[in-house]
């Protein structure tokens, strides 16, 4: 008899894994050349959840652009809002005060704790482990609900502004932030009960995606999945922002650089993230939550009110003697009640304004006043008053009127310029690149998603390895494709 | 390979002791709640269904000067003078991502996220909001207190933000 491999033909087989396959954590489609059950080759294909967030960062103000960071890590969106309002600060030049910073690296922890927990969960869940992904979700939605406490959302957060955070957080949210941080050390040390010492996770995860640290850093590898294989790189500690160079905490690394290392680095900075909310906590410094720089900021709504409150029944009155007939108020009113000829004396017909002064605010000539309690007068009446002085409380509310429709309508001007920033977000190096032109948009924005660059290193890490490691080297490198894809 | 880990090898130490966990964990209580019977609580200040602000007076706060319209990130904000000179207000709330830039951007206080966030429809109309539904979300979610407590918690930013407010929350030490 002929031997068999005489009879059988044995070639390498090209197979798809994903774009839908569930362990791919979102929709990544990679192409294994497997010989038998050995991967030869990986060759991953990003792209499938691309958006343009980059290019619509250029077409947007940098406040603006700041709900586009949600979307991109969108298991840990308060660390992409963090890093974006960072960088942006930075290219403003704009100081945070220290409450605020404080209230963002508790935030930020907290996001990185929420994501490891929905790591450990899936990765766990990839290899078989059922239950931990039941417990981990438990966690993870105590913190959402406690992100719903601080800004009304849960997912989205959109929290951090540039120059500080939206609003201050209450007392009632401390005190169950602190609850929860009480509570949560028990509870890591449950998800170590079932996985640590389980002899399937360790047969699953030791030796698996082994990298040395030298061949980590030459990959472009950052964050846990760095730390995994010894290398103690971390922005919080190398080059501190918000409130991280006043807070104690180690950076946990591994020695192999195994899927195992990794793992054991995560659940040991869970710890250290829980110890960095305390002493946030515990530390935090009463003043602003916004910086005082009145350009970038959006006006305090109650300093406009002497203007804007529903019960003033102010009136906008044009002075003919100032008015140069320029036209700017005409077009920019939204109730078309302004009427004149160019270069001739333009007039608001009462009745049809809305009393929004947007006509106040456009006016370059000081033409439009605003008369107060004047509603319903004349306009003979109102010319005979517009004469008059205006009360100082609406002088001061207009200041900061005109500035928020100049914020908002125009969006501060930013100096020429370049940066990168880079911040410690729970995936990795997170860096924003701009490119100013001067104007209030970026000219380029450019994301430097840890995602993308680990998801580059799964052909490394696969090759050698069998067709079910694949599926433990996606979990390890903990990408998520919103971010790869941007 | 020690002794000890001979022991552990053979007698599936780790493995029982993860299963005497879940054991525990079937006697307490169940976190999971049966949604449409029993509903969580939303936290204050939910960023949910757009609403409308009316004055004490019944009529709407909006003057339409179109900064919401403006700073909105997915463009999803339509105010303009129609033709018959009514004001016109719509929301696209199928493209509104809810970021809550609308609130801030206003300086009249006239919009509003409320925390309505059960609202479901066959048809695209259903969902989109005009300046009627608008005003009455303003009714059914926000009327009386609620709306006054909405603008003094969560239009933001006050002056408070800028400075030092008196009371403001911090650490009260550890609670033994
Ligand atoms: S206040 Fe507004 S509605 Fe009235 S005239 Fe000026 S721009 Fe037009
Ligand atoms: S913007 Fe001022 S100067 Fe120009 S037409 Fe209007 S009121 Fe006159
Ligand atoms: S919440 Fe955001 S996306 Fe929605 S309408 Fe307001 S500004 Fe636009
Ligand atoms: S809701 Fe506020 S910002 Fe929007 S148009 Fe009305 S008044 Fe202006």
């Amino acid at each position: 008899m002929e031997p068999v491999e005489k009879i059988f033909d044995t070639r390498e087989l090209n197979v798809n894994m994903g774009p839908q396959h569930p362990a791919t954590h979102g929709v990544l489609r990679l192409v294994l050349d497997i010989d038998g059950e050995t991967i030869v080759k990986v060759t991953p294909y990003v792209g499938y959840l691309h958006r343009g967030i980059e290019k619509l960062g250029e077409s947007m103000s940098y406040f603006q652009a700041l709900p586009l960071t949600d979307r991109m890590d969108y298991v840990s969106a308060m660390s992409n809002n963090i890093g974006y309002c960072v960088a942006v600060e930075k290219l403003y030049g704009i100081e945070v005060p220290e409450r605020a910073k404080f209230i963002r690296t508790i935030a930020g922890e907290m996001s990185r704790i929420a994501n490891h927990l929905l790591w450990l969960a899936t990765h766990a869940l990839d290899i078989g482990a059922m239950t931990v992904f039941l417990y981990c979700f438990r966690e993870r939605e105590w913190i959402l609900d406690l992100y719903e406490m601080i800004c009304g959302a849960r997912l989205t957060v959109t929290y951090p502004r540039v120059g500080g955070v939206r609003n201050d957080v209450q007392q009632e949210f401390l005190e169950s932030l602190w609850k929860f941080t009480d509570e949560f050390p028990s509870r890591i040390l449950e998800y170590e009960t079932l996985i640590d010492q389980n002899r399937i996770w360790l047969l699953r995860t030791k030796g698996i995606g082994v990298i040395s640290a030298e061949e980590a850093v030459n990959w472009g590898m950052t964050g846990p999945t760095l730390r995994g294989s010894g290398v103690p790189y971390d922005i919080r500690k190398f080059m501190p922002y918000d409130a991280y160079d006043k807070v104690d905490f180690e950076v946990p690394i591994g020695t192999v650089g195994d899927t195992y290392d990794r793992y054991r680095c995560r659940m040991l900075e869970m710890r250290q993230s829980n110890n960095i909310i305390r002493q946030c906590i515990e530390k935090l410094p009463a003043g602003p939550v916004m910086a005082d720089a009145p350009k970038f900021t959006m006006q305090p709504k109650d300093k406009m009110m002497p203007i804007t409150h529903p019960t003033k029944q102010h009136a906008f009155f044009i002075k003919e003697k100032a008015c140069k007939g320029c036209g700017m108020c005409l077009r920019a009113c939204p109730a078309k009640a302004i009427f004149g000829e160019k270069k001739k004396p333009h007039a608001i017909k009462q009745d049809m304004c809305l009393g929004c002064a947007t006509c106040y605010v456009t006016c370059k000539f000081k033409a439009l006043v605003i008369v107060p309690a004047g509603k319903g007068l004349s306009d003979e009446k109102l010319a005979e008053l517009a004469e008059a002085p205006v009360p100082e409380e609406i002088t001061k509310a207009s200041e900061y009127l005109v500035r928020q429709f100049e914020f908002v309508k125009k969006g501060p001007k930013v100096p020429e310029g370049e940066i990168y920033v880079a911040t410690e977000v729970p995936k990795g190096e997170l860096g924003f690149y701009f490119v100013s032109d001067g104007s209030a948009k970026p000219y380029r924005m450019r994301v430097r998603a840890p995602s993308f660059v680990h998801a580059g290193c799964l052909p490394r890490l696969c090759a050698g390895h069998l067709v079910a490691d694949v599926i433990a080297n996606i979990g390890t490198i903990d990408i998520v494709l919103g971010e790869c894809d941007r | 390979m020690t002794v000890r880990d001979i022991i552990k090898r053979f007698t599936f130490i780790e493995i029982f002791q993860g299963m005497a966990l879940t054991l525990r964990k079937m006697f307490s209580r169940a976190v999971t709640i049966q949604y449409p019977k029993e509903r969580r609580p939303i936290a204050p200040g939910f960023r949910g269904q757009h609403a409308l602000a009316k004055n004490p007076d019944g009529k709407a706060k909006c003057v339409s000067c179109g900064l919401c319209a403006t700073i909105c990130p997915s463009q999803c904000i339509y105010v303009r003078r129609k033709e018959d000179g009514q004001e016109n207000y719509e929301v696209d709330v199928l493209r509104c991502i809810f970021c809550g830039f609308c609130v801030e951007a206003c300086p009249y206080g006239a919009i509003v996220l409320t925390e309505n966030y059960e609202y479901s429809g066959y048809t695209k109309e259903e969902i989109y909001l005009t300046r009627s539904k608008l005003l009455a979300n303003w009714d059914k979610h926000m009327a009386g207190k609620k709306g006054e407590e909405y603008f003094r918690k969560f239009w933001r930013p006050m002056s408070g933000d800028f400075g030092t407010p008196p009371a403001q929350s911090g650490f009260k030490g550890k609670k033994e």
